[in-house]
């Protein structure tokens, strides 16, 4: 056999771009393999991706707890299959003057695919996932979806597999216990004097209008981060998208049922079909502007850690500060810091749209500034997500470094980069609602609010939070812990509709000081519920501070691993 | 001007395979023309024009962030060049990176197998992929091979960096590729499956395969290479038969590692020096 190698090294300033050869793929008399693609690939990859998911939950759940979290959704949906009869009126019990104080049905669907629309948006956004694992497949995980870059696959059925992957799992482990949760409501109607109006015919067609939401948020989530991941002007007019759909959506100028296929598909299961098509084009179209891109730059960037380590003189000289500005760096050397806020920013910006709207129209409901300063401060826990995720922490399992002591250093991070757009929606929404008398109190309460939120995320789920969302117990104490006082702020906000009395507060406080009454109540009820406001309030930065201090008996034993 | 290495034809006694048969064409395996990579200003690899044939255990050596690296994944499709184009066993890595690694075998540097895979899973899956026949038989004949038998159950992210290493070779070698790409591959691997690894592919070569591999550990290339291309700052320094880069008999291939890459690195510092005192 004769063989030759040649090597020709070059200069780049010799050689010229068009001297760019044209290569015609030919066999060259070789009898070689054919990868599978399209369907073939799809399907051999799904199957896998599948597999790779449960086994990840169960790593971090275990078997026990991942059945829990069906059971306890079952568990739920039953209590409030048993209760619909109150909700909707047909309760015997009830009186005649009962219709004012109840839902209509189109409102009760509504409640249900309104959160798992905003859930699935959350969670749908594949193509940043995508790139982000095929980055660090080289660190302590690694997963399929990064697979492309080795095997013989494309990252556009890859990225495919795993959004139908996801929706059937979420099917099977949310909506199904859902459904099965509602059965049992119908079945307990058989025995004793337990009634619910729910019919078991209705039941196979709630299961596909979920579906459909569930795969309609997916899909839509899943074009808007391959949009931005197209880069150039499409980083610019993908959150205008957003926006502009999210708002137009939110003020009800496009009907419901065509905002929320889950909700058309509620009114005429027949068009489950052409809906579920519809949410597969969408994922398919997302998945093709998906580029087959295993790029990892090198580049050499200006010293950031100094500078940043230097501003930070507030936080004293020990580990915090090293910490946070290493936080930091990660943040922006990663260029997540720009989808992180963008992201954070968009719900809000909808808050505010909401505002605008019930203020428009003079909804009869007496809600006020005070009422969306807790929700300003909720969506902390999608920031503190991104955080666990910028960076595998592993590395300092072997520094003289504890969980504990990470956790708090992403918790200062989230609170000094997000504070001043929280604030900033506060003092907005305080402007449209004309409401500024109630902004320092409003402001309180959304900044008890924020540091809760992620305190009580960060105590019950470390640097895991994705994976926390599948263990039951967990999400058994984060919903307990989030819905009870959000509820509470939420419902006493209702008894200061009338901000007038908040007009004399400078005046007091500059007098008076820590001695100041500050306001003159007008009525018993409004007193109460300020008090109750500041009470909620004051106690969830305890609780934060507590749940700082206890992280180190729960997570002081961890290693580093996201 | 650029430098052209001609390297003269060796003699290996063919011991034909019949796993699968070769091409009896004379075409190089690999051809690249004016191949070259960079990041903005930084060059990465500068503009290679190369050929290499069947039957060729190729090394390419060089320090830490030479640019070998690189090389390897423009080669296999995992890179776009920036320039240039690549041809690798007459399919256009450019334009269908898929059928390109589908029928080679790539073992990265640095990268586990999917960490909530078992390795049995892990190979039926990149078997399926390349639709091999009998995909079971061969990965249960690559788990007994590697002595992962009895961690065929384990997921990927509870086994240790050896052996995940010695998954990520068996999906190299599943479907027994003509051409491997090899990017330090035993760097975790214990003694004994180095050896085992080392005879593998010298047989492989024997019958009509060949391989690229990369490492900085010269050791591998006196005992496995027959041919070698040292790198360094994305330029070749020099290429040839192992021994013909030796400029006496008694001149260790370290020795010449040095000479190239130290003198390289004097003449860098030597162009750093005059463009500060330029400045």
């Amino acid at each position: 056999m004769s063989m030759s190698a040649t090597f020709i090294s070059r200069d780049w300033s010799e050689v010229k771009p068009e001297e760019n050869p044209q290569y015609d793929s030919n066999s060259m008399g070789m009898k070689l393999l054919n990868p599978l693609r399209g369907w073939k690939a799809f399907h051999v990859t799904f199957r896998v991706m599948f597999i790779e998911e449960y086994r990840e939950n169960l790593d971090f759940a275990q078997k026990r707890r991942i059945v829990m979290f069906p059971l306890m959704l079952a568990m739920i949906t039953m209590v409030a299959t048993i209760g619909l009869q109150f909700l909707v009126g047909e309760s015997t019990a009830q009186g005649g003057e009962i219709e004012d104080k109840t839902f209509t049905w189109d409102e009760m669907r509504l409640f249900l695919h309104l959160p798992l629309m905003m859930f699935s948006l959350g969670m749908g956004s594949f193509a940043f996932l995508g790139r982000e694992r095929i980055l660090s497949r080289a660190g302590s995980k690694n997963y399929l979806l990064a697979a492309p870059a080795l095997q013989p696959l494309n990252n556009s059925i890859a990225h495919l597999a795993y959004f139908t992957k996801d929706l059937l799992y979420y099917v099977i482990l949310i909506l199904s216990p859902v459904i099965f949760g509602m059965g049992i409501g119908i079945t307990l109607d058989y025995f004793g004097r337990i009634s619910t109006p729910l019919l078991w015919t209705s039941l196979f067609p709630t299961w596909l209008a979920m579906t459909v939401t569930l795969a309609q948020g997916l899909c839509l989530s899943f074009l808007a981060s391959s949009l931005w991941l197209r880069g150039g002007v499409w980083t610019k007019i993908t959150p205008i998208i957003v926006i502009v759909v999210g708002t137009i959506a939110g003020l009800g100028l496009i009907p419901m049922e065509i905002a929320l296929w889950g909700l058309a598909v509620q009114l005429n299961t027949i068009l489950v079909i052409p809906m579920i098509a519809l949410a597969f084009l969408c994922a398919w179209i997302a998945s093709k502007l998906i580029l087959d891109d295993f790029e990892v730059t090198t580049v050499s960037r200006k010293e950031l850690f100094e500078p940043i380590y230097a501003k930070l003189r507030f936080l004293g000289k020990g580990t915090l500060r090293l910490l946070v500005a290493k936080e930091f760096v990660d943040l922006v050397r990663s260029g997540s810091l720009k989808k992180m806020t963008v992201s954070y920013s968009v719900p809000l910006i909808v808050l505010l749209m909401m505002a605008w709207l019930v203020d428009f129209a003079e909804a009869p409901i007496p809600i006020n500034l005070l009422s969306y300063a807790p929700f300003l401060g909720f969506f902390g826990f999608n920031f503190y997500s991104w955080l666990t995720a910028l960076d595998a922490p592993d590395h300092m399992n072997g520094l003289p470094l504890s969980v504990p002591q990470l956790i708090r250093a992403k918790v200062v991070v989230y609170f000094l980069a997000t504070s001043w757009i929280s604030i900033l929606f506060v003092v907005l929404m305080a402007w449209k609602l004309d409401e500024f008398a109630a902004l320092p109190v409003a402001l309180i309460v959304m900044l008890a609010n924020s540091i809760y939120i992620v305190s009580l995320t960060a105590f019950l789920m470390g640097l895991r939070p994705n994976k926390a969302i599948f263990d039951g117990r967990i999400m058994v104490w984060f919903w307990i812990g989030t819905v009870i006082p959000l509820l509470s702020l939420f419902l006493l906000s209702f008894t200061q509709g009338d901000t007038e009395f908040y007009q004399n507060w400078y005046s007091q406080v500059s007098q008076n000081g820590l001695e100041a009454t500050a306001v003159e109540f007008t009525n018993e009820k409004m007193r109460i519920g300020f008090q109750g406001i500041m009470y909620v309030s004051g106690f969830l930065i305890v609780a934060s501070i507590l749940l700082m201090k206890l992280l180190d008996r729960r997570w002081g034993r961890a290693a580093f691993n996201n | 001007m650029g430098v052209t290495y001609e390297i003269a034809p060796r003699h290996i006694q063919v011991q034909q395979r019949d796993r699968w048969v070769m091409p009896s064409v004379k075409a190089p395996l690999v051809v690249t023309k004016n191949l070259g990579k960079r990041y903005g200003d930084f060059v990465a690899l500068h503009p290679l024009d190369v050929k290499v044939s069947s039957g060729e255990f190729f090394g390419v050596f060089g320090p830490n962030g030479a640019g070998k690296s690189t090389f390897i994944k423009l080669l296999t499709g995992q890179l776009k060049p920036s320039i240039g184009g690549v041809e690798v066993l007459g399919i256009n890595a450019a334009n269908d990176p898929q059928k390109l690694k589908a029928n080679i075998g790539i073992v990265p540097e640095s990268e586990s197998p999917p960490s909530f895979l078992t390795p049995a899973e892990y190979l039926q899956f990149v078997g399926r992929l390349r639709d091999l026949d009998d995909v079971n038989s061969k990965v249960e004949y690559w788990l007994d091979w590697f002595g992962l038998d009895d961690k065929r159950d384990t997921i990927c992210k509870d086994l240790s960096k050896g052996q995940r290493q010695k998954i990520m070779l068996a999906t190299a070698f599943i479907h027994e590729p003509k051409l491997l790409f090899l990017d330090e591959p035993f760097a975790n691997l214990d003694p004994i499956y180095q050896r085992k690894c080392r005879q593998w592919l010298l047989d492989h070569v024997a019958g009509g395969g060949t391989i690229f591999l990369c490492s900085h550990v010269l050791e591998m290339a006196e005992r496995m290479c027959n041919r070698m291309a040292i790198i360094n700052q994305g330029k070749v320094l020099a290429a040839g038969d192992v021994s013909s880069l030796k400029v006496n008999a008694d001149e260790t291939l370290e020795d010449v590692f040095i000479r190239l890459v130290g003198q390289s690195i004097e003449e860098v510092e030597m162009q750093n020096a005059d463009g500060s005192e330029e400045e």
